[in-house]
């Protein structure tokens, strides 16, 4: 490399720039001005502190600057130039006063090589402290401070420090009052910084007997004894450890199990729709396990029949409804020797039968974890198959049609980042939702299957609304990353359920407004590792209202309220009222056993004896025509293969797909 | 206003069909040991036997681990680390039969009925400053395959339990370097043996192979080459290569440095990090035959997982704190550390050999 050149591009930086500076403090920070600046050796006494780079290694020396907005605006700092190669940079920034500094951004690596970048939001008329430390090199090096125009399109977020004592893992409501809360856990004790409502938190440490499994590789959080509190699940290396909050709320009692688990993702859900939350967990090294609840929340210990590969290999399971019939599914996203990923179908009838060849959710895709959600709008839910090694795939749901393949063209076939992570959430409340996994970046829904790269310079985590303003944010760790929002708008439904599991996980809530209907699917557990919120969030766009939200419970039971305020928090009561003439569902169906020899036993919504039924190839011929009689549909007489099956019910057409062996 | 709907009238109440859980409960009290004196006894119809006694491995007081005169000890070059814990390695073969030269890096092929014989213990037991045996895991050619069983010794080290749920066995020792040390060891259960006893979904030895084994031993009367011993105790097929492809002592100053550090990560890795192995997906190859090739063990390699807050390369030459590697192995957040099973405590020393050797790589890898 020609070692001159950037000399003389240093040279002509210091001319032009008035903000090189000889060793420096906080008090004495430079001011500066957008463009470039020459930092020197770092030498500077005052060592920046908090380290907001995440690194958490404070370093021995910093040059300080100081940069007062004049206007909203996107500011850059960055020395991610090319005549900075080789040198080894990191940059704080702050607001505050000297001696009493808070994060606002910080970046080590965000550069090329290891070239720092990043990006805040500058708020007019304040003043942000810029530092350069040398935790890894003293070398000088230009820098540069740019400013861009704050637009709806950008994903930004500020951070603000918390203090919890454990590891972060979750963003969830712990006490019902309708707001997020941070819980920490070790081994020993439970952090709960309940959110206040109209700002802040409340921080109250629950001791804890020491955990025989501690929560290393998953949190998931749900009420499994519908006490008004929230219980939590430790995915430990050897075992499962279940904290379980006791009726006042003052303290969590330990269950832990014998059985040896090398935990994964964990869930709450009810598996066997009993109306009490049961809890699965992925198994690393063997078929997975789950606990089903007696009804009083006492849990026991269940292997086989949810993903049985004797080595394991499962690594981020999510339970969603991927075949819109009202029942549970689970997904699990697969890791290791035997990569190729699971899908689950809920029978309806308490069985699952695995399809996910069927449906044509086999990628051999080296996954952690899948993010599910409806990402174009058209009514069911589509998964982004992250990557932990290779290469994504995007795959939409094409109803009886099953996946297909939509990567190419994507944005994802040219995202190289790769991790453990991958959830779904709408960061931007313009109604698409979004996939947060590695790079620091966000890849933005922006309609068609497609996504572009928002690089955000935060990590992902356990998301959800920290302020309440109906913007998602993120932990990391003691760091709240605090979204910026913008001007969209926003619904935040809450299920309350009765005859189903109090936190409503396993319902279907679907959001009408002019930009479409939105679907989610209540959950708890979603990524790898984290616990996010469990309120079930909507970003409208531009749309000043909502025509109708409607809750499918995993009972059966359907809630609608029409034209809801926006911009808040609905929560929505499970509620029987016989009073009111019965609505028509909307059609589902599901058939079993699949694949099937002579019957095919039929489920749904209107179902009759001597309901017409049509058999369809997969080249659209009718190749039958039957009744159905006592639920059930002969087909001894067709070959193998794989078929639409149609159901005609007063009102509906209902359909299917399924395989004659 | 909330319009409540029934959609479905009926709720079904559904139970789950339970699946079948392979667990072995063994009723400890009941059972008596009953070694048959004279004879070792490997039945692989009825292996694994309740009782490590069983098996006649071993003759006088169990815990004195003194073989069978056919059992033979042997010791691999660079072993695995097992938090401190020290471990006493047997083989057995039935009368007739031997196993064969595969190649310099394969398990050796052994013949039906064979035992691999592997003890764990620790000296300087405190209280009272003694030894403690934990565990005896065998692997027994049965049928064709390998069939992997663990002993939890009882407290009064008189006979050891088949156990193949796991436990932990709090520990303190005091080291070689009189220093006092705590250990929660891990007894593991079978499917952590698999995790990393497999290829292929198949059960299979790690250690011996010959590369490994291509060593001295002292059997009373002095060193001898390991593999020769084999061969005159009619346990080796003789003809194998008379020049091996062998590790080097991890722990053996004298030698090459980079040689070290390739036999540690071999030993300690390579069975996850390897083909149709646990982790196989992950870009790193640390058998021996392999890391050669610098790029195999990581060298200017992007971990596919950044778990630090800033670019590591999985080794990134001359620089120990971006390096994956050597912030993984000094780790004991359960899922950062590696290796994943087998280790809670930090193996400081090969820590510090793998840190002298990332700040000697050259040039940078940026």
């Amino acid at each position: 490399m020609n070692r001159c050149a950037p000399f003389f591009l240093l040279l002509a930086a210091t001319a032009l720039s008035s903000n090189a500076t000889a060793q420096s403090t906080c008090a004495t920070a430079t001011p500066l001005q957008p463009g470039l600046f020459v930092v020197p050796d770092i030498t500077g006494p005052d060592v920046p502190s908090p380290d907001c780079s995440l690194n958490n290694q404070l370093a021995d020396h910093g040059e300080w600057y100081v940069y007062t907005a004049t206007q909203d605006a996107q500011v850059t700092v960055s020395t991610d130039l090319p005549i900075n190669s080789g040198i080894d940079t990191r940059i704080q920034v702050y607001t505050g006063t000297c001696g009493n500094l808070t994060c606002v951004a910080g970046d080590d690596d965000g550069g090329a090589g290891t070239l720092s970048f990043l990006q805040f939001a500058g708020e007019q008329g304040e003043t942000y402290y810029i530092a350069f430390d040398d935790n890894w090199d003293a070398d000088g090096f230009t820098a540069q401070l740019l400013l861009s125009p704050l637009s709806t399109s950008t994903i930004g977020f500020t951070t603000q420090n918390i203090s919890a004592t454990g590891s972060v893992y979750a963003l969830v409501d712990m006490d019902f009052d309708q707001l997020d809360d941070i819980v920490a856990v070790s081994q020993t004790n439970i952090n709960v910084l309940y959110q206040q409502p109209g700002g802040g938190f409340s921080s109250v440490n629950y001791p804890t007997t020491p955990a025989d499994y501690p929560a290393s590789w998953s949190l998931a959080a749900g009420d499994i004894d519908a006490n008004g509190h929230m219980d939590l699940l430790y995915g430990g290396g050897s075992g499962v450890t279940f904290m379980k909050a006791n009726n006042d709320g003052t303290g969590f009692d330990e269950v832990s199990f014998p059985n040896y688990v090398f935990s994964q993702r964990s869930n709450f859900v009810d598996i066997n729709n009993d109306g009490h939350l049961d809890a699965f967990v992925c198994h690393d090294v063997a078929p997975n396990v789950y606990f089903l609840n007696d009804g009083n929340g006492n849990l026991t210990f269940h292997q086989g029949g949810l993903g049985d590969t004797q080595w394991g290999g499962n690594y981020g399971s999510i339970w969603i409804d991927y075949d819109n019939d009202h029942d549970i599914d689970l997904f699990i996203a697969k890791c290791g020797a035997d990569p190729v990923n699971q899908l689950h179908r809920n029978n309806g009838d308490g069985t699952f039968t695995s399809v996910g060849p069927l449906v044509g959710l086999d990628q051999n895709v080296q996954t952690w974890s899948c993010a599910w959600a409806d990402f174009d709008l058209d009514g069911d839910m589509d998964v982004l198959v992250g990557a932990s090694s290779g290469q994504h795939k995007l795959m939409r749901n094409d109803g009886v049609m099953g996946f297909t393949d939509v990567t190419a063209g994507s944005g994802y076939d040219t995202f190289g980042a790769t991790n453990i992570e991958h959830a779904a959430h709408d960061f931007d409340n313009d109604g698409y939702v979004d996939v947060f996994g590695g790079g620091e970046i966000i890849m933005q829904n922006v309609g068609n299957m497609t996504f572009n790269p928002v690089s955000v310079s935060i990590y992902n985590g356990a998301v959800g609304d920290m302020n309440d303003d109906g913007f998602l944010d993120v932990l990391n760790g003691n760091f709240m990353r605090v979204n910026n929002g913008n001007t969209n708008n926003y619904l935040k439904v809450i299920t309350h359920g009765t005859v189903s599991n109090r936190n409503g996980i396993g319902a279907r809530v679907e959001v009408i407004s002019a930009l479409g209907t939105q679907i989610r699917d209540v959950k708890s557990g979603d990524g790898f590792r984290y616990m996010s919120s469990i309120t079930a969030h909507f970003g409208l766009g531009s749309d000043s209202a909502v025509d109708q939200v409607t809750v499918f419970w995993p009972s059966g039971i359907v809630n609608v309220v029409e034209n809801p305020p926006i911009n808040g928090t609905l929560e929505i009561i499970e509620s029987v009222d016989t009073d009111v003439a019965d609505l028509v569902a909307p059609p589902s169906l599901s058939v079993h056993p699949n694949p099937a020899d002579d019957r095919l036993v039929v489920n749904g919504s209107g179902i009759a004896s001597g309901n017409e039924v049509r058999i369809i190839d997969l080249d659209g011929r009718v190749v039958s025509t039957r009744r159905i009689q006592d639920g059930q549909v002969d087909i001894s007489s067709l070959a193998g293969g794989t078929y639409f099956i149609e159901v005609f019910t007063p009102g509906s057409v209902l359909k299917q797909m399924f395989m004659k062996r | 206003m909330i319009i409540p709907v029934r959609a479905r009238t009926a709720l079904v109440i559904i139970t789950m069909i339970a699946g079948i859980v392979a667990c072995r409960h063994d009723a400890l009290e009941d059972l008596v040991p009953s070694s048959a004196p004279g004879s070792v006894n490997v039945d692989p119809s009825t292996v694994p036997y309740a009782t490590l006694s069983e098996y006649g491995l071993f003759q006088g007081a169990l815990a004195s681990l003194d073989p069978h005169p056919e059992v033979l000890p042997y010791d691999v070059i660079t072993p695995l680390f097992s938090d401190y814990a020290k471990k006493a390695r047997f083989v057995w073969m039935p009368s007739g039969s031997r196993a064969s030269y595969a190649g310099d890096h394969e398990v050796l092929a052994f013949p039906e009925r064979s035992v691999l014989i592997k003890t764990f213990y620790y000296d300087h037991v405190q209280p009272g400053d003694g030894r403690k045996i934990l565990e005896t895991r065998l692997l027994i050619r049965a049928n064709g395959e390998w069939v992997s069983a663990t002993y939890v010794w009882n407290a009064e080290q008189t006979e050891a339990y088949l156990d193949m749920t796991g436990s932990n066995v709090p520990i303190t020792w005091m080291d070689e370097q009189d220093q006092m040390r705590n250990v929660t060891y891990r007894i593991p259960a079978g499917a952590e043996c698999f995790t990393c006893h497999k290829q292929s979904g198949v059960t299979i030895p790690i250690g011996p192979k010959p590369r490994n084994l291509d060593r001295v031993f002292n059997y009373g009367e002095g060193d001898v080459g390991q593999l020769e011993k084999w061969v005159q105790h009619g346990y080796l097929e003789p003809g194998y290569p008379a020049s091996i492809d062998r590790v080097t002592a991890w722990d053996d100053e004298s030698e090459d440095l980079s040689d070290r550090v390739r036999s540690y990560l071999d030993m300690n890795c390579a069975h996850c990090h390897g083909e149709q192995r646990h982790c196989d997906y992950r870009p790193m190859r640390f058998a021996w035959e392999l890391t050669a090739d610098p790029v195999n063990l990581g060298l200017c390699v992007e971990p596919d997982e950044q778990i630090l807050p800033f670019d590591a390369y999985i080794v990134s030459a001359g620089n120990v704190d971006k390096s994956m590697m050597h912030y993984r192995i000094s780790s004991t957040e359960v899922s950062e550390r590696m290796p994943l099973l087998g280790r809670t405590l930090v193996h400081q020393e090969a820590v510090d050999m793998i840190a002298d050797w990332i700040l000697q790589l050259s040039p940078p890898c940026n």
